[in-house]
């Protein structure tokens, strides 16, 4: 399941009861996904089909785990880089088979999904923090990210 | 023997960690935060992941991170060091459910150790001397008279689930003692989420001693000589030393026997240490701590044991490697120093800075834990332990000469350290007699006429 507000990233606390009783509801109901809007918050809560299950960590290929030391900076010239806000595995499509949440080239919104990252078997939607196109993917699908490690170079919308 | 181990934690104790890894061939994994990253830890072990912001409860203390880390790396088993996660017994368990070795005991035996009055039935029930007072935790002040009135006062009201001098109130007489325990269980309740109490005999005048036990798998326990931990600030130790200068040979056997049972009755599985008050040669049961402390290197010192590496051995499942003599009474001596980032002479308040200048001190019979560089930024983030100077020698009172040269060659420039304040407690002619009490620090005011740092008796400083 994924519990991730998306829309602007909120500024006060996150309404984590809210999440946990559309979670609660969801499981009851047996229905895919639920999706709230209150003001500029909204959350989507959505059940995860069987896969992606976990990965022993042995089949995800060896994560590497270089340090987020940049030779460029992907912010230089301009770009915006989507950091990971959490240590799992990332994962560019909802679910295996499925396409991609983005390509290079796609122009995205604030506040839409970008990728997984799953953590302790919760799938994790990272949204954008900024509109704007896809410049690079900077993480390898399947592969282990770190703290603050950047996922995507987008070119900010003007 | 574990493949590898993700060390859960950062400064001189990750090192520590790492080193003993690195020395048995197995792989270690460092977790960092982002203000963390120039930190020696993160340099010296074979992988490193960031986990999380600065703050501890965004990193060094968030469990789905370091799991993940851990499931990432494929690390076998999570070493948790001292503070942060280390008497965590959620932490171990989520630990013990996705099958990854928690280098420590059962979250059992953690959690039942951290409940204070849980711990004292326990070490009760396994014939360990306990403080006068009540059994398990008093349900209002009325029953707290009524152990008062049995056991005399002055009596101390302690939370159950407590630490660091919250909760607790020491009561003169019985007119005070239903405010204090109002007061006690409303902070308790505030600190702690559970308000719950007990209520035991003040000891005045009493020493801190300690006693280091290993347990492994198979049944094994060794308890080891103690350690003095009297030297304290606001409870927090500062200088530690093993043997406990004076002790009788009768109270140095009990403690450890003490310890050795509770051990044995508990199931414990590896490091742990068993703390006592000792006062007019009686001792009494204070707390268990499930987990390596701050001042090992001083058992390390006088048995030659490396508590490390068994702790690690024991997580393997194999026995530890502890030779005959060990639990006999240590020839030599040994001191530690903690090196707080703090300045002694402005009220200890905490430094954080570049380090600009940083020479340890070498020659025989000493020992520096340590993550500074010169040129290492300390954060402000943290604990304020930047080294622990450990000296050894063959009698107390050639290590504290020792330990007066070494801390005088001990060179940190850049930020204000507790290093002046340890060349005075050397000084101090109570201290070199040996067998002070906790109120040693509290009894005496610094001064720091002619530049140098100087402790006096309270009341008599002029400035």
């Amino acid at each position: 399941m994924s519990g991730e507000p998306s829309g602007k990233r909120p500024q006060g606390s996150l309404p984590l009861e809210a999440v946990s009783r559309l979670v609660a509801l969801l499981r009851e109901s047996g229905v895919g996904e639920i999706q709230v809007r209150q003001g500029e918050l909204e959350i989507s809560v959505k059940a995860m089909p069987e896969a992606p299950g976990p990965r022993p960590a042995s089949e995800a290929e060896a994560p590497s785990m270089e340090p987020p030391v940049e030779a460029v900076s992907p912010e230089a010239d301009g770009f915006h880089a989507v950091r990971s806000p959490l240590v799992g595995t990332f994962y560019r499509a909802p679910a295996p088979g499925e396409e991609p949440y983005v390509e290079v080239g796609d122009t995205v919104k604030a506040g839409q999904p970008l990728c997984i990252v799953e953590a302790m078997k919760l799938m994790n939607e990272i949204p954008a923090d900024v509109s704007g196109e896809v410049v690079e993917v900077l993480a390898d699908n399947a592969g282990g990210v770190e703290y603050d490690q950047p996922l995507f170079r987008l070119r900010p919308e003007e | 023997m574990i493949g590898k181990v993700l060390v859960a934690n950062r400064g001189e104790v990750a090192l520590r960690v790492i080193r003993a890894c690195r020395e048995l061939g197995v792989r270690s994994v460092a977790v960092y935060s982002t203000a963390d990253a120039d930190s020696l830890h993160r340099m010296l072990a074979d992988e490193a992941i960031c986990i999380g912001p600065p703050p501890a409860s965004g990193s060094y203390l968030n469990i789905p991170s370091i799991i993940s880390a851990a499931e990432l790396t494929g690390a076998d088993a999570i070493h948790p060091g001292y503070g942060f996660l280390a008497e965590n017994a959620r932490f171990a368990e989520i630990c013990e459910r996705v099958g990854v070795k928690f280098v420590g005991p059962s979250s059992h035996v953690i959690s039942m150790m951290g409940d204070k009055s849980a711990a004292r039935r326990a070490a009760r029930e396994a014939g360990v001397p306990v403080t006068p007072g009540s059994d398990g935790t008093c349900a209002n002040a009325a029953e707290a008279k009524r152990v008062g009135a049995e056991v005399g006062y002055p009596l101390v009201v302690k939370a159950s689930a407590g630490g660091g001098g919250k909760g607790m109130r020491v009561v003169e007489n019985e007119s005070r003692l239903d405010a204090a325990f109002t007061e006690a269980s409303r902070e308790a309740g505030a600190s702690f989420g559970d308000g719950s109490v007990y209520v035991e005999r003040y000891l005045e005048d009493l020493r801190h001693i300690e006693v280091q036990v290993l347990s492994d798998a198979g049944g094994k326990t060794a308890a080891f000589p103690e350690r003095d931990c009297s030297i304290q600030r606001r409870y927090q130790k500062l200088l530690e030393e093993s043997p406990a200068p004076g002790l009788p040979e009768e109270a140095r056997k009990g403690m450890m026997d003490a310890a050795a049972s509770l051990v044995d009755a508990l199931g414990y599985e590896g490091a742990g240490t068993v703390e006592f008050v000792y006062s007019d040669g009686k001792f009494y049961f204070i707390e268990m701590n499930t987990r390596l402390q701050v001042e090992h290197p001083v058992t390390e010192m006088v048995t030659g044991v490396d508590l490390v590496a068994e702790q690690l051995r024991i997580a393997s499942g194999e026995r530890m490697e502890v030779p005959p003599g060990a639990s006999s009474v240590p020839e030599g001596h040994a001191i530690e120093f903690r090196i707080n980032a703090e300045d002694p002479r402005r009220n200890f308040l905490p430094q954080a800075g570049p380090v600009e200048f940083y020479n340890p001190p070498g020659g025989p019979g000493v020992r520096v834990d340590s993550h500074l560089y010169a040129g290492y930024k300390v954060p402000p983030h943290y604990d304020s332990l930047l080294a622990k100077l450990i000296v050894f020698a063959t009698n107390r009172e050639t290590a504290i000469r020792r330990g007066l040269r070494a801390l005088d060659e001990f060179a940190i420039a850049g930020i204000e350290t507790t290093l002046p304040l340890h060349l005075a407690i050397l000084e101090d002619e109570d201290f070199r007699q040996g067998g002070v009490s906790t109120s040693f620090l509290s009894e005496r005011e610094l001064t720091s006429a002619e530049g140098l740092l100087r402790l006096v008796p309270a009341g008599e400083s002029s400035g």
